[in-house]
């Protein structure tokens, strides 16, 4: 019988090679992330458990990344935590609050491969489908079960199949791609399914770009957005994940989807998107929003990385950051950092009047280095506007792409950046 | 953890469509390690006078895609702690579902579910015969039994129990 994507991975992953859609499965995973949940939750769960080893530690990554570094002395405890964890367990891949935003580093240190089964205890783990993985988010009980035995029950998702045509006009990235195909799958659309995106868009986008569209496609309730191989993941992981062996996974081309959309951009172009609030699937053209802000931020997992920062940094350039505006900018890790501060983006952020801050999530889940005060208005390149996710309840968040966040720190209102 | 029972009587609280993670407990509390803590600020957004006022074995009733959003275990967590029987909600958003059933907290889909239950009614939900009963009309509601091995779950008091009465030594 031909399978998706997503019944192909997971039936590597099985102890028969077996998994069709609907049935659920005992699989053994290849990967797990944990972040600040492990010493939260997760280690007191362990011990409920009665167990103290890890399955392998060759296969966990611990990170702290949502407090980071510790804002206050809970975040401080459960870092502390973690930190020991890592040294009595020996686990091989640490990320401490010196280096970024778990979905970004777990992609730049090619721990993301083709075929793979990823477990992140973080509902955008979803992010790794760019890296024809199949990857999805758990919580800490079930994110406990995993670290200890390195398997756990799945559900095989019934899968969508969405494909892209035509090419995405100038300064329209894949933010605003997958901010429209939210607002048109509704912010339940997917729900306990997985989504292939296939076509030449996403075959020619950067790693970076697909990360972003398989990341918010959770968004949309999926429990995995999915991509092919294309040359720039070949690229990447020939310089990344040298030792590797991966073999690529593709559909059969007689797969049953339960939906099948196709996007024609040469016909119907996508514009640059604005999610309203309180939801990532408002999504309207950005011509059709105009509001003051108070706020802009650029970063997250979504959209903090290198190519982010460079059209961010384009657009800056000789221009001033709106009086009476914050714009808060927070590299997805400090590789980007690094990266960006070569290239004079940071020079230009700063000379703009931008505060530039270390990789975190930060602002993105109102922990720390931006939060909102009542009745503010920001304009983000994050993935959630739910109501109070960046601080006050009263505050209101509109959801953009990078270009678009820039513009509007120049204006201080929502503008659109194709004038730019 | 508190027994697991299949016959849960309680107050229904009716809520609306998509009430997500952020709703239900809100990221800038998620560093508080004390369940009990967090707990006093469940549903703050939207029901600001719930965590004070709810009583063991009350009912959530909910529209669409409940839960949707972040991955936090707290979500179900806090409900659980605050005495919350059951939720009974149009859809639930997948992690949520999974998580709900991992702490031990019945989740069941009724469609239109938040048109036919008035915030207040008293409810009674038998989960085995998938019926919910209306104590003042009498009226019953029929729901798709939760799967075999969720219940399974459940009986066990959660996911952790389960795989400790599992676990091969
Ligand atoms: S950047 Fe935001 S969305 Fe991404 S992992 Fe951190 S808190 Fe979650």
């Amino acid at each position: 019988m031909s399978k998706t994507m997503a019944e192909k991975i997971l039936a590597r992953h099985t102890e028969n090679g077996r998994a069709d859609a609907g049935e659920i499965v005992q699989a053994s995973v290849d990967f797990i992330m944990v972040h600040e949940v492990l010493g939260s939750r997760i280690i007191d769960i362990l011990q409920e458990m009665e167990t103290d080893s890890v399955w392998d530690p060759n296969r966990i990554m611990v990170v702290n990344d949502h407090w980071a570094p510790a804002p206050n002395i809970q975040s401080a405890i459960i870092h502390q935590r973690n930190r020991e964890f890592v040294k009595r367990h020996g686990i091989k891949y640490f990320c401490d609050v010196n280096c970024g935003v778990s979905h970004q580093v777990l992609i730049e240190w090619g721990l993301a491969k083709p075929g793979d089964l990823i477990i992140g205890s973080d509902s955008h783990t979803t992010s790794y489908g760019a890296m024809n993985a199949f990857s999805t988010g758990l919580a800490a009980t079930d994110s406990a079960i995993v670290l200890a035995t390195g398997k756990n029950w799945f559900k095989v998702p019934e899968s969508m199949r969405i494909n892209i045509d035509g090419e995405l006009a100038e300064m329209v990235m894949s933010k605003d791609l997958i901010l429209k195909i939210i607002a048109d799958l509704g912010p339940d659309g997917a729900n306990y399914k997985a989504i292939e995106f296939h076509g030449p868009v996403v075959d020619k986008m950067t790693v970076a770009s697909r990360a972003t569209m398989c990341n918010m496609s959770v968004e949309a309730g999926a429990k995995a957005g999915l991509m092919t191989v294309n040359k720039q993941v070949e690229d990447w992981l020939s310089l990344r994940a040298r030792e590797a062996h991966w073999t690529r996974v593709d559909p059969d081309p007689t797969a049953e989807y339960v939906e099948m959309i196709t996007y024609d951009l040469d016909t119907d172009p996508v514009e640059p998107m604005i999610a309203t609030p309180h939801s990532p699937a408002n999504g309207r053209p950005v011509t059709e929003v105009d509001v003051e802000i108070d706020q802009a931020f650029l970063g997250s997992c979504t959209n903090g990385r290198f190519e982010d920062l460079q059209i961010a940094a384009m657009i800056m350039k000789g221009h001033k950051v709106k009086e009476g505006v914050r714009f808060i900018i927070t590299p997805a890790s400090m590789e980007t950092y690094k990266a960006a501060l070569n290239m004079g983006f940071i020079e230009t952020f700063i000379q703009a009047g931008a505060i530039v801050t270390n990789p975190t999530c930060g602002a993105c889940v109102g922990g720390h280095l931006g939060i909102l005060g009542p009745n503010e208005v920001a304009i983000t390149s994050t993935n959630r506007n739910f109501r109070g996710r960046m601080g006050h309840p009263d505050s209101r968040i509109y959801l953009s792409s990078p270009a678009t966040v820039a513009a509007s720190a120049i204006m201080g209102r929502i503008t659109d950046p194709r004038g730019f | 953890m508190r027994a697991f029972s299949e016959i849960i009587t309680g107050r229904a609280w009716v809520l609306g469509d998509n009430i997500d993670t952020d709703q239900i407990i809100q990221g800038q509390h998620l560093n508080l390690l004390d369940y009990e803590e967090m707990a006093k600020h469940a549903l703050e957004i939207p029901r600001p006078e719930f965590a004070q006022n709810v009583k063991e074995n009350d009912i959530i009733i909910a529209g669409r895609n409940f839960g949707g959003g972040s991955s936090r275990e707290e979500a179900p967590m806090i409900l659980t702690i605050l005495g919350v029987g059951c939720i009974a909600a149009e859809s639930f958003a997948r992690i949520f579902y999974r998580n709900a059933i991992n702490v031990g907290l019945p989740v069941i889909e009724i469609k239109n579910a938040t048109e036919r239950i008035v915030d207040g009614q008293q409810l009674t939900v038998f989960l085995k015969d998938g019926q919910v009963k209306i104590t003042d009309t009498g009226e019953l509601i029929k729901f798709m039994p939760i799967p075999a091995f969720m219940m399974d779950i459940l009986r066990a008091g959660g996911a952790i129990q389960y795989y400790k009465n599992h676990r091969v030594n």
